[in-house]
């Protein structure tokens, strides 16, 4: 009998022995826990996308079929196309291998590169991109040539990566998690994702007012109509259709970063061979239907004909070649075509390109025809009013661009822009250098591919690694995005949640971030079930950073909807319209236009769509979004939009006619009833329930337990504080390398716990302790959040926590030239250097740190020396000088890991060493924890257990928090999880804390009270608690039971900042900012109010002045300045430090300029300054205490011509005019007369 | 001799200091560094076998290639002091 399979089924359950039987014998099958896989595939997926490892076409095929052929031409680049020769150039296909060995490492017995390597030797893990071209010379014999496109990062785990389908067990042995996840990239060690973006919908209309629209031009309105048009490739190129004031219709794109605006009716008569009336009843409706009774639309669709008329182009070729003549040199197309070609291609390339962008057939002309006609009818549906606009931040006109199909993107245009941009100029450059050589002749044949490609910019490659590394787009087109920068981040494994939330994000773009309005940012009802409600980030990524339902399925490849139209036809479609959406609505799949039918009878081929996609078979695939807009009054525009496509969200709900499973799509749902319990399903009006509550929340938010009893916003701080805990960040600890990690020593499994913890293995990354907690206010050290720790419970090991952090100390320079790939320096001490005995112990004889010691602030971590090579290539040191690294934190550290890194070659002596420090991090005072509802609280005390109250049972809280947490933050379902917690640890039981599932008959109080008063305690979770240091009895009973804490990686340790004096601000004396560099804490405005405020004048100058940039300085008394004064130079003695006479140089007279000197008249000391000239006089200078800041401020305005003077004494006050004495009048009556 | 000098001897102690600490870091200041010649051991990160590397030796396992190597752990009596 063949073994059994690894169960993947989990409950609430602990599980102990399955799980350390999981652990130990990681499975060979599969693994336990398909979840968590199934949360990261839409990475994977899209990423296998670009190049399939079936025979079926992937997106780069695609994308190279858009690229199509590219013609050069031969001779003098002025002169006329004609009897020049001919090259063509085209990609057959473009490949990319898996991570190896270079061919010159000859030492390594397997070739294969692991993830795990490139981690521990910080380089990135990538595979070679190879091209297979062809040429030929004037339609000749066709050519092939192979050019290597440089190294690709790949993405783990997927179709290109060794780890693809590997079990568990091998994945342990090649030095992963046995969970390993992959949907990111390693590059330079570190873990990268592509962030998921949100996008407009793809291929449909959407009907817009944007009051940005009127500044294209004089008569521009706000209404338009956007089409974000998507290629096979996953390429897309945004459609805009402009409202005139006048009633006509301009058609807007973009290309290559630049507007361009063509009138509609250019483009539709270009489109197909066409008429007048064909375009007029196409908008408005074959004649006595109920559309031509608009006469809103047959006034402005009679303007738009006629004012067309002005341009004189009435056939489809002329039209075309008209097109053709303006855009050949925006689009770059070669010289040969004939304006009407250009005009096709110009068609192809940019009109509707989801409806054709390879070899458009006529047929595919009349689908951008209709498609385009369709549009204009719903922008003037929408102008009339009739209609209301789609809002585009809704999820519901949104999808998914997926990172592997951004970076397919990217490599779609860095290819193109080889041949058209890259690979023209190198040919121009030969043909311009080399005049007499034609393609045909032998020389050019011996040069083509190599030489004339080496001149070329082809390492796409390298270009991909800066995108990911970084995380800009350098793009000549900006591919239809909104952004430049920001598309990747690192996937930080600070604990697991916060590991695994990276994969489950989805933006809204950075574009979005600046913008003031919040209307981008609200929780729309369209996102249920999609986007989860709880888990944003609070503060500015609100809403824009939002994160996937767990349950949400993104789809990664269009699926197979060949039998759609027949049915639709058969279910009644017509090929004509009317404009009257009363008489007729539209049936769409992927933005082609099926047909058209009555509302009555679009209803009812939606609901047949939707029965039999549920039911299977009938080529309906169950992946299709039935989007059935109903008919409505002032509503969206109504129809039944079909979609097939990829990267939508979709998410399943039980069919209620079936009760089978059918996926539901954001462009659907809004029209549809959806129960959300079975108790809420209405008769007759719900189609579709729920099948779980719990589907709308996403991972982390289904990990607080209760959710449902907490205030709403307490829940979003619990998916903040998840994501900071110090927990496990991951099992193979020992093959990591990132530059910090934190671990916690003593984690356990939450004893409160919904299923899905179990589901997505969180068990294997633990992230908090069980705590006992105690509600009370005990100290007086629990005010203001927060909390004590009984001292022996932190003795115990509660809260333990390590640091690890790992320096890549490497003795390469980055630079990138070929030279600096000679070696130049090597570790260990320079040899015959004398060496402190202290220093050399620190370090083993390879000048590297002994695994285990205990480094201090300053201790050396390693030794290196220069070398260079002598006459026979032996590396020698000359200089005998050992250079240093040290240790520069100020914490205690232990050396854990020397890892010592050779090339790739294998053939290179030690250049890179990586060490692993660990710092323990015991929890001190100011260290942050937190419960897992919002709850968070800093250590203030570690209290003596003796100290601590008891219980009746001798129990003593780990925890004290104070009871003011509650009131206002309202997180009962702490509470709850405290009762669940005590009566789970006293029955040992695992505690099922799934939201919702306890209603106002069925309480979670009295479930949870009835199984403590079974284990013989108090039903409402009180106890009798008796003072520690008193010994009495509390007059009141104590909340007292088992909560689940985190300790979040907030520590003092990495924050305080203290200082008395330090580093200054060369310019103004003033302290510097920053931790880092010592600086101080800065008083600002705010302080200073508050203490003018107090009157602590004293404290105030003590900040402001005396800590601050206190400055003694010399001034003159009689001119009033800082800047005139200087210290006398004695000529006898010689450079003396201390200043011992200051003098005015301004109030001074300089002896040699006062005419007929007589010395014995003059008055004072004679001085000399630094050039030896004699002075006498200036001696009334003083020193006074300012600010520095004040003397900068002095001298700058000196240096813009603004002189300052300071009065030093009460006399020197400034007066008002003239100083006049003033005749007193006498007194009259006791009052006086002025 | 200070707890952090003494070495637990083994079977493959490297004569460049160790056993007599005193007597050699006096020499050993006299002559400055001379380590030319010295051997490492390293641990394979792939196969695990214990890898002698000499100064200036291309980083790589003899026995199966692998191009990250641990360094081993000291020899050397590690104590703390646990508070």
């Amino acid at each position: 009998m063949a073994p059994e399979r690894t169960n993947t089924m989990w409950d609430h359950e602990f599980d102990v022995v399955r799980r350390e039987k999981l652990f130990r014998h990681p499975p060979t099958d599969r693994s336990a826990y398909p979840a968590l896989q199934a949360a990261v595939d839409p990475h994977i997926q899209s990423f296998n996308a670009l190049f399939r490892s079936d025979d079926s076409p992937g997106l780069i095929d695609h994308a190279l079929a858009e690229i199509g052929t590219k013609t050069f031409l031969d001779g003098d680049e002025r002169a006329a196309p004609r009897g020049k020769n001919k090259l063509t150039v085209r990609y057959k296909s473009v490949t990319l291998q898996r991570a190896q060995l270079p061919p010159s490492n000859k030492f390594a017995k397997r070739r294969e590169i692991f993830p795990a390597e490139c981690r521990e030797r910080h380089v990135t893990y990538r595979g070679k991109l190879t091209a297979v071209l062809e040429y030929r010379v004037n339609d000749g014999e066709p050519h092939e040539f192979v050019r290597e496109l440089g190294p690709m990062p790949i993405m783990v785990k997927s179709n290109k990566c060794h780890l693809q389908n590997n079990s568990p067990a091998l994945l342990v042995e090649r030095k992963e998690e046995s969970e390993e996840l992959g949907g990111y990239f390693i590059i330079n060690g570190i873990e990268k994702i592509i962030r998921m973006l949100l996008v407009n919908r793809r291929n449909f209309p959407l009907a817009i007012i944007r009051p940005s629209f009127t500044n294209r031009g004089p008569a521009y309105t706000p209404y338009g109509i956007i089409v974000r048009s998507v290629r096979p490739d996953e390429t897309s190129q945004t459609n805009v259709l402009h409202y005139l004031t006048d009633g006509n219709v301009t058609f807007r794109f973009s290309w290559r970063k630049n507007e361009y605006l063509v009138p509609v009716m250019m483009i539709l008569k270009a489109l197909i061979e066409t008429n007048d009336r064909e375009i007029f009843e196409g908008l408005v409706g074959p004649p006595k239907s109920k559309g031509v009774e608009n006469t809103f639309l047959t006034d402005r669709v009679e303007l738009l004909l006629r004012t067309y008329k002005t341009y004189g182009l009435y056939s489809k070729s002329q039209t075309r070649a008209y097109l053709g003549e303006k855009f050949r040199v925006v689009l770059g197309v070669d010289d040969t075509l004939s304006d009407y070609d250009v005009g096709t291609e110009f068609l192809r390339k940019i009109v509707l390109v989801h409806l054709g962008c390879v070899d458009v057939t006529e047929e595919q002309g009349g689908d951008k025809f209709k498609m385009l006609l369709f549009m204009c009818r719903k922008l003037y549906a929408l102008v009339s009013g009739d209609f209301t606009i789609d809002n585009p931040d809704a999820v519901q006109n949104q999808e998914i661009l997926l990172g592997g199909f951004l970076y397919g993107q990217i490599v779609k245009e860095r290819l193109e822009d080889l041949l058209s941009v890259s690979l023209k100029l190198a040919l121009r450059d030969y043909l311009r250098r080399n005049p007499t050589i034609s393609f045909i002749s032998s020389t050019f044949a011996k040069d083509f591919p190599i030489s004339i490609f080496r001149k070329t910019n082809e390492n796409i490659g390298t270009a991909l690694e800066y995108f990911m590394s970084t995380g800009n787009l350098v793009s000549p087109t900006g591919l239809d995005l909104q952004q430049t920068s920001g598309f990747t981040v690192v996937a930080e494994k600070l604990n697991f949640l916060r590991f695994i939330s990276h994969f489950r994000m989805v933006h809204r773009g950075s574009f979005f971030a600046q913008l003031k309005t919040t209307t981008v940012r609200k929780l729309l009802p369209e996102s249920w079930g999609f986007l989860c409600p709880v888990h944003t980030p609070d503060g500015s990524p609100c809403g824009l950073l939002s994160h996937l339902a767990h349950k949400c399925k993104i789809v990664t490849e269009p699926t197979n909807v060949s039998a759609v139209p027949r049915i639709a036809f058969e279910l009644g479609t017509v090929d004509f319209s009317s404009a009257a959406t009363s008489e007729s609505v539209v049936v769409m799949l992927d933005g082609k236009i099926l047909g058209w039918c009555t509302p009555k009878r679009c209803k009812m081929m939606a609901d047949t769509l939707r029965h039999w996609k549920a039911e299977g078979g009938h080529g309906v695939p169950p992946q299709l979004e039935i989007g059935y807009v109903p008919p409505s009054n002032g509503g969206s525009y109504p129809g039944l939009y079909m979609s097939s496509s990829a990267s939508r969200m979709i998410r399943p709900v039980k069919y209620l006619a079936l009760g089978k499973e059918d996926f539901v799509g954001p462009q659907e749902q809004p029209y549809m009833s959806i129960a959300c319990a079975d108790n809420e399903i209405i008769p007759g009006v719900s189609t579709h329930v729920e099948f779980d509550p719990t589907n709308i929340l996403s991972i982390l938010a289904n990990m607080t337990p209760f959710s449902d009893f907490n205030q709403s916003p307490r829940n979003m701080y619990q998916c903040q504080m998840g994501k900071q805990t110090m927990g496990t960040p991951a099992t193979a600890l020992r093959h990591r390398t990132d530059n910090k990690l934190y671990r916690i020593q003593t984690p356990q499994t939450p004893i409160v716990r919904a299923p899905l913890h179990n589901t997505y293995g969180f068990d294997n990354f633990p992230n908090g302790t069980n705590a006992v907690v105690a509600v009370i206010s005990y100290t007086g050290y629990d005010m203001d959040d927060a909390m004590i720790i009984n001292k022996s419970a932190h003795e115990r090991g509660f809260g333990h926590g390590t640091i690890y952090k790992v320096k890549k100390i490497s003795l390469k320079d980055d630079s990138r030239s070929r030279s600096a790939k000679m070696v130049t320096k090597m570790f260990g001490f320079a040899p015959n250097s004398t060496i402190k005995d202290s220093v050399y112990n620190q370090l083993d004889a390879d000048g590297l740190p002994h695994v285990g010691r205990l480094v201090r602030e300053g201790d050396v971590l390693c030794a290196w020396h220069t070398v260079s090579a002598d006459y026979n290539g032996q590396l020698i040191n000359r200089d005998g000088i050992t250079h240093w690294e040290r240790y520069k934190d100020s914490e205690v550290a232990f050396i854990e890991e020397v890892r010592v890194i050779g090339s790739e070659t294998g053939n290179e002596p030690l250049q890179t060493v990586s060490i692993k420090l660990r710092v323990p991090r015991s929890p001190v005072i100011g260290d942050k924890f937190s419960s897992r509802h919002g709850q968070k609280g800093v250590c203030s005390q570690k209290w003596p257990a003796i100290d601590m109250p008891f219980s009746e049972t001798g129990i003593q809280p780990d925890v004290i928090i104070n009871p003011h947490a509650f009131p206002s933050r309202m997180t009962i379902g702490m509470f709850v999880e405290s009762l669940a917690g005590k009566s789970g640890a006293l029955h040992g039981l695992a505690q099922d804390s799934t939201p919702f599932k306890f209603n106002e008959e069925h309480t979670a109080g009295d479930y949870f009270g009835h199984q403590l008063m079974k284990a013989g305690y108090n039903y409402h979770g009180n106890e009798p608690m008796y003072s520690g240091i008193t010994g009495e009895e509390f007059a009141v009973d104590i909340y007292i039971g088992v909560v689940y804490y985190q300790r979040l990686r907030h520590m003092v340790n990495d924050k305080y900042q203290v200082r008395t004096t330090g580093p200054v601000v060369p310019t103004t004396g003033q302290p510097i900012k920053g931790r880092k560099k010592g600086g101080g804490v800065r008083v600002g405005e705010m302080e200073r109010d508050a203490l003018i405020a107090h009157g602590t004048a004293f404290l105030l100058q003590d900040r402001l002045l005396n800590c601050s940039d206190y400055s003694k300085s010399w001034i003159c008394r009689t001119c009033g300045s800082f800047l005139s004064v200087q210290p006398t130079v004695s000529p006898f003695i010689g450079k003396k430090k201390a200043v011992s006479t200051v003098r005015c140089r301004n109030c001074a007279t300089r002896l040699d300029q006062i005419e007929d000197l007589d010395l014995m008249k003059m008055e004072g000391e004679v001085w000399e300054d630094g050039q030896g000239a004699q002075w006498i006089g200036g001696e009334n200078t003083t020193q006074v205490v300012v600010p520095g800041a004040l003397k900068f401020l002095d001298v700058e305005l000196a240096a813009m011509g603004v002189k300052l003077k300071y009065r030093l004494d009460k006399k020197d006050a400034i007066r008002r005019g003239p100083l006049r004495p003033r005749a007193l009048k006498p007194l009259q009556n006791g009052v006086t007369v002025a | 001799m200070s707890r952090e000098q003494y070495q637990i001897p083994t079977g493959n102690s490297q004569p460049s200091y160790g056993s007599a600490a005193g007597a050699t870091a006096f020499e050993r200041r006299d002559f400055g560094v001379d380590n030319s010649n010295t051997t490492m051991y390293y641990t394979c990160g792939d196969c695990a076998v214990r890898v002698p590397l000499e100064k200036g030796a291309p980083i790589r396992c003899q026995k199966c290639g692998a191009r990250v190597l641990y360094k081993e752990r000291t020899k050397r009596m590690v104590q703390f002091e646990a508070r």
